[in-house]
């Protein structure tokens, strides 16, 4: 089993590989310290196995799932203390060892994950994951997108609006156009309800940038935005706006 | 509203009181002014009870004069008030007695003898209204004091079991923990100073959460201690400095106001950049007050972090139920920066009180 350790902390990795290193069959083929270079030694060594914190610079744990997809390796996350990502483990049924690390438990997690690797059974999603591992009433902040090999991390304030394109979805913010392999649906229970509102089969629109409605037609009305953007609004979206403007 | 007003069993023993006022009055007219039995009674609870009602407006005069209002002052508005108050009930007096007393009544002369007597019991009632007034004005306010103080006690206990519930943090503890069991194996000496340091934070953020107030210098060091902890963890990743004026390291501050916003910087800030940042302390002295500041970079991507004001809006309160508006606590979060500053007033050193003394006895 060739095995990759992601922590921020120095001494939490070398504990771990120290632990490891006693154990058969079992070789570190790397370290990483924060989640870029987790998703970026991932793709470049292709472990079996990946031990993964979930608090780190940049990119969580979480995150660093999601961004891998169907690359990723098996996982075990690692963490001090987390009320919110135990449970998500304890419901998903993904192995999760507790800092300090007790070597009995330790053989015994990498036990399972070799089962696992052999009869390759798959990893719960990452979005299902880090959705369960969010605090009660907190929603999506930032969105992540993989383009031309390079990670861009977008605040979720900083989007104008969504448009659904085929099977991507087109996120602009400020001018920029940025694009991710995901469906409107998903993206929409994830978001904030009172800052992101449908108005059209294929439209999001945070509504900060709302400037005004305009009547267009019959049952159909513009949404112009305060860099002057106009889109296209349907009957349920301008009433879910309406709703929450007032 | 008048207290008196607002419940019914007070306003019925107020009129009772009243009523033994009259009847009073009553006795006197019968027995020293040999007046009928009947009419006396007629004349005089119902005239006892007016003033009573006229009194009740004395409330808003209390309300208005606290005691400590310059005498003068009080003097003229209670002799205007009191011979207002009294005109007006004896006019109420002679119209009372000329609707009771019918023309060819034979007590209709001595009637008017009476009025030496009446003016005499409206004053004495009016003063002891007054006075009464003005017993129960400081019984309300001294009832008032004592809720507030009682208020003020549970937020303080409050504020100390939060602080130390933040103190145990269950990431920096088991995190810290994960240290010395890695340090153990590598590096003995290591692992041995990082359990003294444990020990010594534990024990100096026990014993200060205690304490009322503590010399600045104190808190610094349990920062310190804090950050010592932090860096075995952090590496060189995490960086501080610290800009303490010597004037200001015996001004006493509430215990625990620090270490708060300098494990938020650590936390929130330096613990999300990759290649980690400087952590910044400042405490001088500005017009009298004592600023503290913490600063620290952070990165403009960060998730939003959860529990993050926590520690501030904790922090925020204490200050604000110990040294009420004359502190403050300023944040400022930009993109890639956060600071938080805070006011308070420097006048509680032990050094200068002392200096005071001195200087008084000289």
């Amino acid at each position: 089993m060739r095995v990759l350790i992601v922590d921020d902390e120095m001494l939490a990795r070398s504990i771990l590989s120290e632990h490891l290193g006693k154990l058969d069959d079992i070789e570190v083929v790397g370290q990483a310290a924060n989640g870029f270079e987790a998703v970026k030694l991932a793709e470049e060594l292709n472990p079996d196995l990946m031990f993964l914190d979930i608090q780190m610079p940049k990119l969580s744990g979480f995150e660093v799932l999601e961004l891998l997809g169907e690359r990723a390796p098996a996982v075990i996350f690692t963490t001090a203390y987390d009320e919110y990502a135990l449970r998500a483990f304890e419901v998903h049924a993904v192995d999760y060892l507790l800092k300090p690390v007790e070597p009995p438990r330790l053989a015994a997690a990498v036990e399972r994950a070799c089962e696992r690797v052999r009869a390759k059974a798959p990893l719960p999603p990452a979005q299902a994951l880090a959705q369960a591992a969010r605090p009660p009433g907190r929603t999506l902040e930032r969105i992540l997108i993989r383009h031309e090999g390079r990670v861009h991390v977008l605040p979720v304030d900083r989007i104008d609006f969504i448009e659904a394109q085929d099977d991507y979805l087109s996120f602009s913010a400020g001018g920029k156009r940025l694009r991710k392999q995901q469906t409107m649906s998903e993206i929409e229970t994830q978001l904030d309800p009172t800052r992101f509102v449908r108005i059209h089969r294929s439209f999001i629109l945070n509504v900060e940038r709302l400037a005004r409605i305009d009547l267009y037609g019959k049952d159909s009305w513009l949404a112009i935005l305060s860099d002057g953007t106009k889109l296209p609004m349907s009957r349920t979206g301008h009433a879910r706006l309406k709703e929450l403007i007032g | 509203m008048h207290p008196i007003l607002t419940r019914r069993s007070r306003l019925l023993a107020y009129i009772g009181v009243w009523v033994a006022f009259g009847l009073l009055i009553a006795l006197v007219l019968i027995y020293g002014g040999r007046a009928p039995t009947e009419w006396a009674l007629k004349f005089a609870v119902p005239l006892a009870v007016l003033l009573g009602m006229q009194s009740l407006s004395f409330w808003y005069l209390v309300q208005s004069m606290p005691p400590g209002t310059p005498l003068p002052r009080m003097a003229l508005s209670w002799l205007g008030a009191g011979l207002v108050a009294l005109l007006l009930w004896l006019a109420a007096a002679y119209g009372w007695a000329v609707w009771l007393l019918e023309p060819g009544d034979p007590y209709r002369e001595a009637a008017a003898g009476t009025m030496p007597l009446l003016v005499f019991a409206g004053a004495i009632g009016i003063l002891l209204a007054v006075l009464g007034h003005y017993l129960a004005g400081a019984f309300q306010r001294s009832r008032a004091a004592e809720r507030r103080a009682l208020e003020l006690q549970v937020l303080a206990r409050e504020a100390e079991l939060k602080s130390l519930r933040a103190q145990l943090d269950p990431h920096f503890l088991f995190n810290s923990l994960n240290s010395v069991a890695a340090l153990i194996g590598q590096d003995a000496t290591a692992a041995r100073q990082m359990c003294f340091l444990m020990a010594q934070f534990f024990r100096k953020s026990l014993t200060l959460a205690r304490e009322q107030a503590i010399p600045l210098a104190e808190e610094i060091s349990l920062v310190e201690t804090f950050l010592a902890i932090e860096r075995v963890r952090f590496g060189e990743r995490l960086r501080s400095r610290f800009e303490v004026a010597e004037e200001v390291r015996e001004v006493c501050v509430p215990p625990l106001v620090l270490q708060p916003l300098v494990e938020n910087a650590v936390h929130h800030g330096v613990a999300h950049l990759v290649e980690g940042g400087e952590v910044c302390v400042i405490a001088r002295r500005i017009n009298g007050l004592l600023e503290i500041v913490v600063e620290n970079p952070c990165d403009p991507d960060r998730p939003p972090s959860r529990g993050t004001g926590m520690g501030i809006a904790n922090v925020r309160s204490r200050i604000e139920t110990l040294c009420g508006n004359r502190a403050s606590v300023d944040v400022e979060a930009r993109e890639d920066f956060f600071r938080v500053s805070i006011l308070l007033p420097a006048a509680g050193t032990a050094e200068t009180s002392e200096t005071h003394e001195r200087a008084a006895h000289a």
